[in-house]
C-alpha cells in the first residue's frame, strides 16, 4: 500500500514537473515569437459589425472565424494576446481531461492537443505575409475548446441522449465545421458501438453534402468540405506542411479515448511534454531576419526611423525590404549619401524553404511607395494587397494615411472609423503627413503608367526624378541613379543635385561614384568637381586591389568576399559586386505596358 | 421546481418575442438646444422624394460628435412614431410601410435631436440639439423592385471574390446571383464576372459575361441557361457592353481591346480607355454575329436600344489627327472624345440604316458615353466627362439628360443629382420611366454608390442614397456598386444552377 503511494506521489511529481516543463516551453515559444504575433494581429482582417460577420457566416466555420478574428486584434498588445491564447490552451487542457476522464497521468495526454496549436501559430514563416484563413490565429482553439465542452457535456448525459448530441453536432457543422465532426468521431469512440454509433458515423458521412445543398450552394464543394480545415493555397502556391498540425490534432483527438486507459505510466507525462515539444519545435519557423524584418517594418510603419537604423546597423546579411526601410529612414534622418553604402545595400534573399514568393510587395512596398510621395502607388498596392489578404488594421491605416496626404477628408474618416471599431484603435488617428512627404509628393508630374509593383520600379521612377526643383528629391534621384549603376542618369543627377545643394559638402558616396564614373566612362558629358583626396587614394587603391585580386577562375563571389572587408562600405563594392537593379531602362519598357 | 423552469424559459421566450416583433421608440428630449440647421444625417435624406415602395430610409448622426439620436415622424395623417438607438434610426419594415402607404402623394415630416458627445463640440457636458425638421416626399410612383449589381473593390489590377448581387429595393434583401469562385479552374489566372443585362427589366433572358479562367457569355434564354463563346474571327473580341432588343432575341455588343492605366499624381488614379472597339449584334436563337460598325480609325462602344427597338444608339470616338494615330495611347487619352449616334433598325431584315449624330458632345470639348432612352422615348440620358470613356474615373463627370423630340434641345437641369467634383455616371432609368438611377463616387471619391432621383415632367429631384439596413453598412463596405441595373423581378436561377452551364 505504502509503496502504491509512493508511486503515486513520484508519478504526481512527474506529472506536474512535466505540465510546467511543457508550459514553460510554450510560454517561450509564445516570448519569442511576439513580433510574428503582432505582424498577425497587423495582417488579419476583421471589421466590426454585420457586413463582415454576414460575409463569413456565408460559409461554414464563418463565426469562428469571426470571433477568431476578433481575439487576433488583441495581439495590438502581443502580450496580452498571448496571455489570452495561453489560457484558451490551459482551459483546453483542464475542459479536455473532462471530456475525455482522464486520470492520473493520463491527463497529460492533452498536452498533445496542445503542442498542435501551438505549433500552428509558430510555424507559418513567410505565410504570414500571403494567405493565413480569416481569424486563423484564435478560430482553430476556440472551435476545439467549444468541441471539448460539447463532448463534456455530451458524456455526462445518459447514453440514450447521444443519438441526439450526435444530431445536434452535425447541425453545428455550419458553426463548428470540422471540429462538429470530430466531435461526433470522439462521442462515438468513446463508447462501445452501437447502432447510435453506428448511424451517427453514416450521418457523418453525408454532412457536407446536405449543408451544402441546404445552405451553401453557392460555394465550391471543397469550401464545404473543408470548412475551417485551415488549408494553404494561394493562386500561387500550396503547402501542406502547414496543415500537418491540425491533422495531428484531429488524430490525436480521436486516439486519446481510445488509448487513454492504457497510458497511465509514470513516464507518460514526460513523454507527452517532450513529443509536444520536439513536435513543436521541428515545425517551428525559426529565422533572425524574419524576425527582425518584421521589427523593421513595424518601426517604420511607426515613423520610428532612429530605431530603423538601429536595426539596419546590426545586420550584416538586409533583406530588401531592410535595405530600403533603411534609406527610407536615413532620407528622413539625414546622410543618405553620406551612409548609405556604409551601411550597405546589396540585399540578401529571404529564408524561406516553401515554394511561395514572398518579397518586398508583400512585406513593405505600399509603405516605401509612400514614404517617397508616390501616394497613388501606394494606394494601388495596398488595395491589391488587401484583396488578396483582406483588410486589416495594417492596410487601413496606410491606407488612410495615403488618403490623407491626398487630401481625401471623406476617404480618411471612412478608415478611421472601421478601424475605432477595433480593440486597442478607439484613438486612433493617421500621423500627420511629413513635411517630406508633401514634398516628394509634389515634386514629380503626373504619367499614366502600366502595372508597376516591383523594387525596381521604384528604382528606376526615382532615379528619373532628375529634373525637379525639389532639393529633396534631387538628393534621391542622385541617390537612385547611384543605385541603378546607371551613368545616363548619374551625370544630369548630379547636376541637378548640386544645383540644389550649392555651398553644401559634396557626399562621400557621392563622390565615390562621381570619381567612378569619370573613370569608367571618360567619354561621356561630365562636370569638374573637386573631391577629397583620400577618397580619390581609395578608389585608386580599390582599383589595384581588385586588379590583383580578379584572376581567371574566380568567381565574382570569391573575390566579393574577398575585398568585402575593407571595401564593402563603399559605393564601388555596391557597383562591382552588388548592382542589383542594372539594365533597368530595358525592362522598364516593357513594364511599363497595360 | 420543474414548473418554475418551465415558466422561467416560458416568460424568456415571450420576452424575446415581445422584444425581436417591436421596435424601440424613445422619448423625444424633453429640452434641447435649437439649431437653425439641418441635420447632418447619412445618408442624407433631407427633402429627398421617395418611391412609394422603398424600404426604410434608416439614417445617423455622425458617431464621434453625437452619441444619441431620435427622429420623430410625423405621417400626413397626424400620427408621429420616434425612433433611434444610439445615433442611428433604424424602422422596422413594417411600420415604414404603414408610414409610405399613409404619405403616398404628400410628405412626411421628420424632426431630428441628437445628443452631443461635449469634447466634439468643445463643451464639458454633452446636450441635446435639435435640429430643422426636414420633409421626406413620398411619390406615388414606385420603382422597380430589384435591382442588380456586381460588387467589386475599386478597379485596380488584383480582384479576389467577385460577386454579381440582387437587392430588392423595397426590403434590404440581398442575394447572389453569381460569384466568381464556383467556376474558377485556374486558379494562378482567377475568374473575372461582369456586365450583366437584362431584356426589358426582365430576367427570364439574361446574361453576363465569365472571363479568363472557364471564360465565355452565360445567357439565359426563357428561363434556360447556356454559355456561349461571341468571338469570331473578324471581331476584336468577344462581346463585351451589351444591350438586349427589347423585344427581339438580339443582343448588341460592343467589341472592345480595353486597357487600364494608372496616374502617378492625377486624383482620378485609374484610366480606362478602348485600344480598338467596334460593335456586333448577336443572334441568340442561331447563335450568329453581324458586325455593326467597325471603323478601324474610330471607337465605337456602349450600345443601347431605343425602347421600340427601332434605334441602336451608341457612342463613337471623334476623328483624331493624323500625327497622334502611330503615338502610344496613354501620351494622347485626354484628346479621345466620344458623341452619341444612333442607327435605325429594321427587325425584319436585321438591317440598320445610315448614322445620325444625337449629341456632339465634342463641340463642347466633352466626351459623352453610355447613353440610355427614357422608356417612353422622349429622353436621352448619359453620362458625360471631358474626355474618354469610362467616366466613374472622372471626378468633373456628371450625368447629362436632353429631351430627344425637341429640334433644339437643351440640357435638362440635373444640378440635383448631379455631385459636385466627384465622379458620377452609369445612369439608367426605371421600366417607369419615373427614376433615374446612377453610379456615383461623391461620398468619398473612391467608393461608387447607388443614387436614385425622382424624374417627373422633364424635371429631377434631389439624388438619394440606396437605403441599407445599418446605415453604417456603406463606411463597412469596401466594396463599389458596379454597373447597377434595374429589374422588375429577381433572377430566380441560383448560383449553383448557373454554375452547371460550366461543366
Amino acid at each position: 500500500m505504502e509503496k502504491m503511494n509512493k508511486t503515486s506521489k513520484l508519478s504526481d511529481i512527474i506529472l506536474y514537473v512535466s505540465l510546467v516543463a511543457f508550459f514553460s516551453f510554450v510560454v517561450y515559444a509564445l516570448y519569442i515569437n511576439q513580433e510574428v504575433f503582432y505582424t498577425a494581429h497587423d495582417r488579419s482582417e476583421f471589421f466590426y459589425g454585420a457586413t463582415f460577420l454576414h460575409s463569413l457566416m456565408s460559409k461554414p466555420f464563418g463565426l469562428m472565424q469571426y470571433v477568431g478574428a476578433w481575439l487576433t486584434l488583441l495581439f495590438c498588445k502581443p502580450a496580452f494576446g498571448s496571455v489570452v491564447m495561453m489560457l484558451v490552451w490551459i482551459l483546453i487542457g483542464w475542459v479536455g481531461t473532462k471530456a475525455f476522464r482522464l486520470k492520473g497521468t493520463a491527463v497529460a495526454l492533452m498536452l498533445l492537443p496542445i503542442a498542435c496549436l501551438l505549433t500552428s501559430v509558430v510555424d507559418l514563416g513567410y505565410w504570414i505575409y500571403i494567405y493565413p484563413p480569416k481569424g486563423y490565429w484564435f478560430s482553430q482553439s476556440v472551435a476545439y475548446l467549444l468541441m471539448l465542452l460539447l463532448l463534456w457535456v455530451a458524456r455526462a448525459t445518459p447514453r440514450r441522449w447521444h443519438l441526439a448530441w450526435y444530431l445536434l453536432a452535425l447541425c453545428a457543422y455550419p458553426v463548428l465545421g470540422w471540429f462538429a465532426l470530430l466531435f461526433v468521431i470522439s462521442l462515438a469512440l468513446t463508447e462501445k458501438p452501437s447502432w447510435r454509433e453506428l448511424l451517427a458515423l453514416f450521418l457523418l458521412c453525408f454532412t457536407a453534402s446536405t449543408w451544402r445543398t441546404l445552405l451553401y450552394s453557392n460555394l465550391k464543394s471543397d469550401e464545404v468540405l473543408f470548412a475551417g480545415f485551415p488549408r494553404f493555397i494561394t493562386p500561387l502556391d500550396s503547402c501542406d506542411r502547414l496543415s500537418l498540425p491540425f491533422w495531428v490534432l484531429g488524430v490525436v483527438t480521436v486516439l486519446i479515448p481510445l488509448c487513454s486507459k492504457y497510458l497511465t505510466k509514470w513516464f507518460v507525462p514526460v513523454l507527452c511534454a517532450a513529443v509536444g515539444v520536439i513536435f513543436t519545435l521541428s515545425l517551428m519557423f525559426r529565422d533572425q531576419n524574419y524576425l527582425k524584418e518584421m521589427r523593421m517594418v513595424r518601426y517604420a510603419y511607426d515613423d520610428n526611423w532612429k530605431e530603423v537604423l538601429n536595426m539596419a546597423a546590426e545586420n550584416p546579411r538586409p533583406t530588401t525590404t531592410m535595405v530600403f526601410l533603411k534609406n527610407i529612414a536615413l532620407m528622413n534622418e539625414g546622410g543618405l549619401l553620406d551612409c548609405s553604402f556604409k551601411s550597405g545595400n546589396i540585399s540578401f534573399p529571404v529564408y524561406n524553404p516553401d515554394t511561395i514568393h514572398v518579397g518586398f510587395l508583400e512585406i513593405s512596398s505600399p509603405l516605401a511607395y509612400y514614404n517617397y510621395g508616390m501616394t497613388n502607388e501606394a494606394v494601388r498596392l495596398n488595395f491589391e494587397n488587401a484583396i488578396q489578404k483582406g483588410f486589416s488594421p495594417l492596410y487601413l491605416k496606410m491606407l488612410a494615411r495615403c488618403a490623407l496626404a491626398k487630401e481625401d477628408d471623406k476617404l480618411v474618416e471612412r478608415y478611421t472609423t472601421i478601424l475605432r471599431h477595433c480593440p486597442f484603435y478607439a484613438d486612433w488617428q493617421p500621423a500627420p503627413v511629413s513635411e517630406k512627404v508633401k514634398e516628394l509628393q509634389a515634386s514629380y508630374p503626373d504619367e499614366l503608367t502600366g502595372v508597376e509593383n516591383s523594387d525596381s520600379y521604384l528604382v528606376n521612377s526615382i532615379s528619373l526624378w532628375y529634373k525637379t526643383d525639389s532639393k529633396l528629391a534631387s538628393e534621391q534621384a542622385l541617390f537612385y541613379a547611384m543605385i541603378s549603376c546607371d551613368s545616363h542618369r548619374f551625370w544630369p543627377s548630379l547636376r541637378n543635385y548640386l544645383m540644389k545643394h550649392i555651398d553644401e559638402d559634396f557626399p562621400v558616396h557621392a563622390q565615390e561614384a562621381y570619381i567612378l564614373f569619370i573613370d569608367k566612362f571618360p567619354e561621356e558629358k561630365r562636370m569638374m568637381i573637386p573631391v577629397e583626396e583620400t577618397v580619390y587614394n581609395r578608389y585608386k587603391q580599390f582599383c589595384e586591389t581588385l586588379a590583383r585580386l580578379v584572376k581567371p577562375g574566380k568567381t565574382i563571389g570569391t573575390v566579393a568576399g574577398e575585398m568585402g572587408g575593407e571595401w564593402g562600405d563603399t559605393y564601388w563594392y555596391y557597383y562591382y559586386f552588388g548592382r542589383q537593379y542594372s539594365n533597368i531602362a530595358e525592362r522598364k519598357d516593357n513594364e511599363v505596358q497595360s | 421546481m420543474k414548473r418554475h423552469i418551465r415558466s422561467y424559459f416560458q416568460f424568456l421566450v415571450a420576452v424575446t418575442l415581445l422584444f425581436s416583433s417591436c421596435a424601440y421608440h424613445p422619448d423625444v428630449p424633453d429640452s434641447s438646444k435649437e439649431t437653425n440647421c439641418l441635420p447632418a444625417i447619412f445618408p442624407d435624406y433631407c427633402n429627398v422624394t421617395v418611391p412609394c415602395n422603398i424600404a426604410p430610409l434608416n439614417f445617423m448622426l455622425p458617431a464621434g460628435e453625437y452619441s444619441e439620436c431620435v427622429a420623430r415622424i410625423t405621417t400626413p395623417d397626424g400620427k408621429l412614431l420616434t425612433y433611434g438607438a444610439g445615433v442611428k434610426v433604424q424602422i422596422p419594415e413594417d411600420e415604414w410601410r404603414e408610414i409610405l402607404i399613409a404619405a403616398k402623394g404628400k410628405s412626411i415630416k421628420v424632426e431630428v435631436w441628437g445628443k452631443t458627445t461635449g469634447a466634439e463640440h468643445g463643451n464639458e457636458k454633452s446636450e441635446w440639439l435639435s435640429f430643422s425638421p426636414f420633409e421626406i416626399h413620398v411619390a406615388e410612383e414606385p420603382i422597380d423592385e430589384y435591382l442588380s449589381y456586381r460588387l467589386i473593390e475599386p478597379s485596380y489590377v488584383a480582384w479576389n471574390f467577385m460577386e454579381i448581387a440582387q437587392r430588392n429595393i423595397t426590403s434590404f434583401e440581398e442575394t447572389q446571383i453569381f460569384n466568381n469562385k464556383m467556376t474558377s479552374i485556374d486558379r494562378e489566372k482567377g475568374q473575372c464576372i461582369n456586365c450583366h443585362s437584362y431584356q426589358n427589366y426582365k430576367t427570364d433572358n439574361m446574361l453576363f459575361h465569365v472571363r479568363i479562367s472557364n471564360a465565355g457569355t452565360v445567357i439565359v434564354n426563357d428561363g434556360k441557361v447556356s454559355k456561349v463563346n461571341l468571338k469570331r474571327d473578324y471581331t476584336i473580341s468577344s462581346g463585351v457592353y451589351p444591350a438586349w432588343h427589347p423585344t427581339a432575341k438580339l443582343i448588341a455588343f460592343s467589341t472592345d481591346k480595353t486597357r487600364q492605366g494608372f496616374h502617378t499624381l492625377n486624383p482620378n488614379k485609374i484610366e480606362v480607355y478602348d485600344m480598338e472597339s467596334d460593335l456586333i449584334l448577336y443572334d441568340v436563337a442561331t447563335d450568329s454575329v453581324m458586325v455593326v460598325c467597325n471603323d478601324s480609325t474610330l471607337l465605337e462602344v456602349y450600345p443601347t436600344w431605343s425602347p421600340d427597338g427601332k434605334y441602336l444608339y451608341y457612342c463613337k470616338s471623334v476623328p483624331l489627327p493624323e500625327e497622334l494615330r502611330d503615338k502610344d495611347i496613354r501620351s494622347y487619352y485626354q484628346k479621345i472624345q466620344y458623341n452619341i449616334y444612333r442607327r435605325t433598325f429594321d427587325l425584319a431584315t436585321r438591317g440598320f440604316g445610315e448614322e445620325e449624330l444625337v449629341y456632339d458632345a465634342a463641340s463642347h470639348d466633352m466626351s459623352a458615353t453610355l447613353p440610355r432612352i427614357s422608356p417612353d422615348g422622349h429622353y436621352l440620358l448619359f453620362a458625360q466627362g471631358h474626355y474618354g470613356c469610362f467616366h466613374i474615373w472622372h471626378r468633373e463627370a456628371d450625368i447629362v439628360c436632353m429631351p430627344l423630340d425637341d429640334e433644339t434641345p437643351s440640357d435638362i437641369d440635373l444640378t440635383k443629382l448631379n455631385s459636385d467634383g466627384f465622379p458620377d455616371s452609369y445612369p439608367s432609368w426605371s421600366s417607369n420611366g419615373h427614376w433615374i438611377m446612377c453610379a456615383s463616387r461623391r461620398d468619398d471619391n473612391n467608393y461608387s454608390r447607388v443614387y436614385f432621383s425622382y424624374f417627373h415632367n422633364g424635371k429631377a429631384e434631389k439624388a438619394f442614397l440606396l437605403p441599407q439596413e445599418d446605415p453604417e453598412h456603406h463606411t463597412f463596405l469596401l466594396k463599389s456598386y458596379n454597373r447597377p441595373e434595374f429589374m422588375v423581378e429577381p433572377v430566380h436561377i441560383s448560383v449553383d444552377e448557373f454554375s452547371r452551364v460550366f461543366q
